[in-house]
């Protein structure tokens, strides 16, 4: 129940052809940081040779960069994040985010949280948290870097965002994952079905914490990294059926979610969410939630 | 709060902050909106605007705050690209990478770096007077830059 092969079966029987691929790097622009400033023409300067991404309103990969995309100035200031372009989508997927008090319940190391900040005009209050203490410092840090002021973090298990007494309009849940073999070269060798179970546990455990914390007509949108169908549609499945959740339509990049795998038949609403085989990105998986409207 | 408004004092700059919404956790400052003190409880890890932090009796600012003293009037250098590049790799400022100052040119004074953009990038101690002549002279002596974010890292 691991190796290169094991998992490369899996694949071809959900659909994909795996080819070794490697992401290309992408970059964020921080609306609110960079209004004015010229930033394209600056990086361009720089040597960079940018190419905007077209399923992405503000991000670009980078062809060509004569220096570190990560010790410029621009970068420094907070101009730019540096952010794979998959992980740009799910912050982008909320309705309105203005005003609103958001839930981003495994956040380090920020790339999200700052997204986030910046598609709020750094307004209402962003609550992020993170299990692992070491990581808060780099979150801090990307959070400084970028002027962020509207966002509260705590050092908490998302499982026991209650303790918060909160409610929150609007939860991103980027779940701890397997992770994919695009962004890892040692994928194969150190994953086995065992781990991806294991991780699908507790993002089932997240999923349910989160809708405890969610206001009524709150959104939640679902992340992953991985390209196991237990930890993306086969959870999202579970949350349509035991949490009183409905799937969105959403409108971004990717495949349509499967509704079948290895046997297993799911509600028909998974196909709402978005699978991305690695490609154009890495692997990603998004889904975006809401709570079940109660028929009259 | 005093540490903060002192320091904004040795960079020639005003800074009135509203201690209602200013938060010391373990030395470290915080300046939070009326939303995010509503909800931020005391274990918080970090809030709102980070200020900076009091070390063994002393002010280490975050760029959050010089960022917003560089905002008003205060003391300030505008620097040439090549010199920007070097102080955000740690070096001090020569006379020829100046190409404008604001408020205090005497020795000794505290100041803000800007790039051409003025976008700050830390901060200074002018040691020796801006109003000197020879060109290959350390003006200002490097306390605090933006290159940090990558050597916190390591």
């Amino acid at each position: 129940m691991s190796g290169k092969q094991f998992f490369v079966d899996r694949y071809r029987q959900l659909g994909w052809e795996f080819n070794d691929f490697q992401p290309r790097q992408a970059i964020r622009i921080n609306v609110i940081n960079a209004k004015g400033k010229n930033l394209e023409e600056r990086l361009q300067t720089l040597g960079f040779q940018l190419e905007k991404i077209p399923f992405l309103e503000t991000g670009y990969w980078v062809r060509k960069a004569k220096v570190s995309v990560g010790a410029t100035g621009e970068y420094l200031s907070g101009l730019y994040s540096i952010q794979e372009a998959a992980a740009q989508i799910p912050a982008t997927l909320f309705t309105d985010l203005k005003g609103r008090t958001v839930l981003d319940a495994c956040a380090a190391p920020g790339g999200k949280t700052v997204q986030l900040a910046d598609l709020m005009g750094n307004t209402g209050v962003i609550v992020a948290l993170d299990v692992k203490k070491r990581r808060l410092a780099a979150l801090s840090n990307h959070l400084e870097r970028c002027h962020v002021a509207n966002v509260v973090v705590y050092h908490l298990d998302a499982r026991h965002t209650s303790r918060l007494k909160l409610k929150f309009d609007m939860v991103l849940l980027d779940a701890p994952c397997s992770g994919n073999f695009a962004t890892d070269s040692h994928w194969f060798e150190r994953r086995t079905l065992n781990d991806v179970k294991r991780n699908a546990k507790l993002q089932r455990e997240l999923l349910a914490e989160a809708v405890t914390c969610l206001s009524d007509d709150g959104e939640v949108v679902y992340s992953t990294c991985s390209l196991e169908p237990e930890e993306n549609e086969a959870n999202i499945d579970w949350a349509v059926k035991h949490l009183n959740l409905q799937t969105e339509k959403v409108d971004c990049y990717g495949q349509e979610g499967l509704t079948e795998f290895f046997g297993s038949r799911l509600d028909v609403s998974v196909k709402r969410s978005r699978r991305i085989w690695p490609g154009g990105t890495q692997g990603f998986f998004v889904c975006k939630l809401k709570k079940r409207e109660e028929k009259q | 709060m005093k540490v903060i408004t002192k320091f904004a004092c040795q960079l020639g700059a005003e800074f009135a902050l509203n201690a209602d919404l200013t938060v010391n956790k373990d030395d470290r400052y915080f300046l939070l909106n009326k939303a995010l003190l509503k909800v931020a409880q005391k274990d918080f890890y970090y809030a709102g605007v980070y200020l900076g932090k009091v070390k063994n009796g002393k002010f280490f600012p975050s760029f959050n705050l010089l960022k917003v003293l560089a905002e008003g009037e205060a003391n300030k250098v505008v620097v040439k690209k090549k010199a920007a590049w070097l102080f955000i790799c740690g070096r001090d400022i020569f006379r020829k990478g100046i190409l404008v100052t604001h408020g205090s040119r005497k020795k000794g004074s505290h100041t803000l770096v800007l790039n051409e953009f003025d976008e700050c990038l830390g901060f200074g101690r002018i040691v020796c007077s801006l109003d000197g002549t020879a060109k290959d002279e350390v003006i200002v002596k490097n306390i605090s830059d933006i290159g940090d974010f990558l050597r916190r890292e390591n």
